[in-house]
């Protein structure tokens, strides 16, 4: 077995920032592959726990799965490694692909190949939505929610705003429910 | 008004603060800061979609670190991925101690009962937005209906019962038929 040290940290969370591609649930298989059966340094369990913790948490799942991860081999030191390696290989690529992007604009076909990209968003998201909505709207208040803050945003209401006020609404009712049964 | 390093810091503070939802949930707030300031047009908003999508990495990590190099290249490359990233470090660790409890935190579920649907929204909305510009070529008519696109979307659509799991195949799928679609006209 490798030894858990910050350096084999870091290779291995290097890595997963390479092969990531696509983003979402697919963390969760490259997660059990190289943590759990290569390297046994994780339960498997522990991995699909910090998926779900992840989602319940702000930010970018994978890096939040990142940052548990570390942080359960090496304590903080091993969260900023983990987070670090991880995006590092990313973080060059769509650099580098930025500065690329200015000059092969020219070539024509190229716009092509973006509305088609961006056409298939569209059915991503809606994926995503598909998705996400069983848990989500589970009741007529949910959907009542739902329909208000799509209308919102829609004229262009700051989804920072919307995303503090949802959280604020949440505990409130929590909170008069708390004070009505004791 | 604060300088622009300073306003690209505090916007993805509050993406990687307000973001629920991973994968496109921060575009609800790229559409926002893009409103807002102009660092990046809407057409570079679409290059940043399909880039981060097909680049290696997590794609909410991959759409800051872009946003940031089209507004002050590498530097503001560096700003936005490292603002965007803080919150995380500061509140998972925090969270750590407690992720088997969590979740069935009765102020947790109820703050999530009302921020699922919320984040549903957004993305819709975002979704919403990408049909407005690229089905309807950015106008309320029927005559301005791009039919390329509903081919595509219908063809993705049936493809979606086969292919459940990456959504690069998606995008590789969209960016072939966008190219043949280009060549042909």
């Amino acid at each position: 077995m490798e030894k858990i040290t910050l350096f084999n940290i870091f290779k291995v969370f290097f890595k997963i920032g390479v092969i990531l591609l696509g983003g979402g649930y697919v963390i969760v298989p490259i997660m059990k592959d190289e943590l759990n059966l290569k390297r046994n340094w994780l339960y498997d369990d522990e991995i699909y726990d910090y998926y779900c913790v992840s989602q319940c948490l702000p930010g970018i799942i994978a890096a939040n799965m990142a940052i548990l991860v570390g942080y359960r081999l090496k304590k903080f030191k091993g969260a900023l490694v983990s987070l670090f390696a991880m995006s590092l290989s990313p973080f060059v690529s769509i650099v580098i692909v930025a500065i690329l992007i200015q000059k092969i604009m020219s070539i024509s076909f190229i716009e092509g190949l973006f509305w088609g990209v961006n056409v298939s968003v569209i059915i991503l998201i809606y994926l995503t939505i598909k998705d996400m909505w069983e848990k989500s709207i589970v009741d007529f208040k949910t959907l009542g929610w739902f329909l208000l803050i799509l209308i919102l945003f829609i004229l262009k209401v700051s989804p920072v705003l919307l995303i503090i006020v949802s959280i604020t609404v949440g505990l409130l009712v929590q909170l008069i429910e708390d004070k009505k049964n004791a | 008004m604060p300088s622009i390093p300073f306003s690209l810091f505090f916007e993805f503070v509050k993406v990687g603060l307000f973001t629920f939802g991973g994968g496109y949930g921060s575009l609800p707030f790229l559409y926002h800061i893009c409103d807002k300031y102009n660092w990046f047009t809407h057409f570079e908003l679409t290059q940043l979609i399909a880039i981060s999508g097909l680049t290696p990495g997590p794609i909410g990590l991959n759409m800051a670190t872009f946003a940031g190099f089209k507004t002050l290249g590498i530097p503001g490359a560096i700003i936005s991925t490292f603002a965007l990233v803080l919150p995380m470090i500061i509140i998972t660790t925090q969270v750590f101690r407690l992720y088997r409890t969590f979740c069935s935190n009765r102020y947790v579920k109820k703050v999530l009962y009302f921020l699922r649907p919320t984040s549903c929204a957004l993305i819709g909305g975002v979704g919403i937005n990408l049909i407005y510009t690229f089905v309807f070529n950015n106008k309320f008519s029927f005559a301005s209906i791009n039919y390329g696109a509903l081919i595509l979307l219908f063809i993705l659509y049936l493809s979606s019962f086969k292919l459940k799991t990456n959504p690069v195949l998606y995008m590789l799928i969209g960016g072939v038929f966008g190219v043949c679609v280009y060549l042909l006209n």
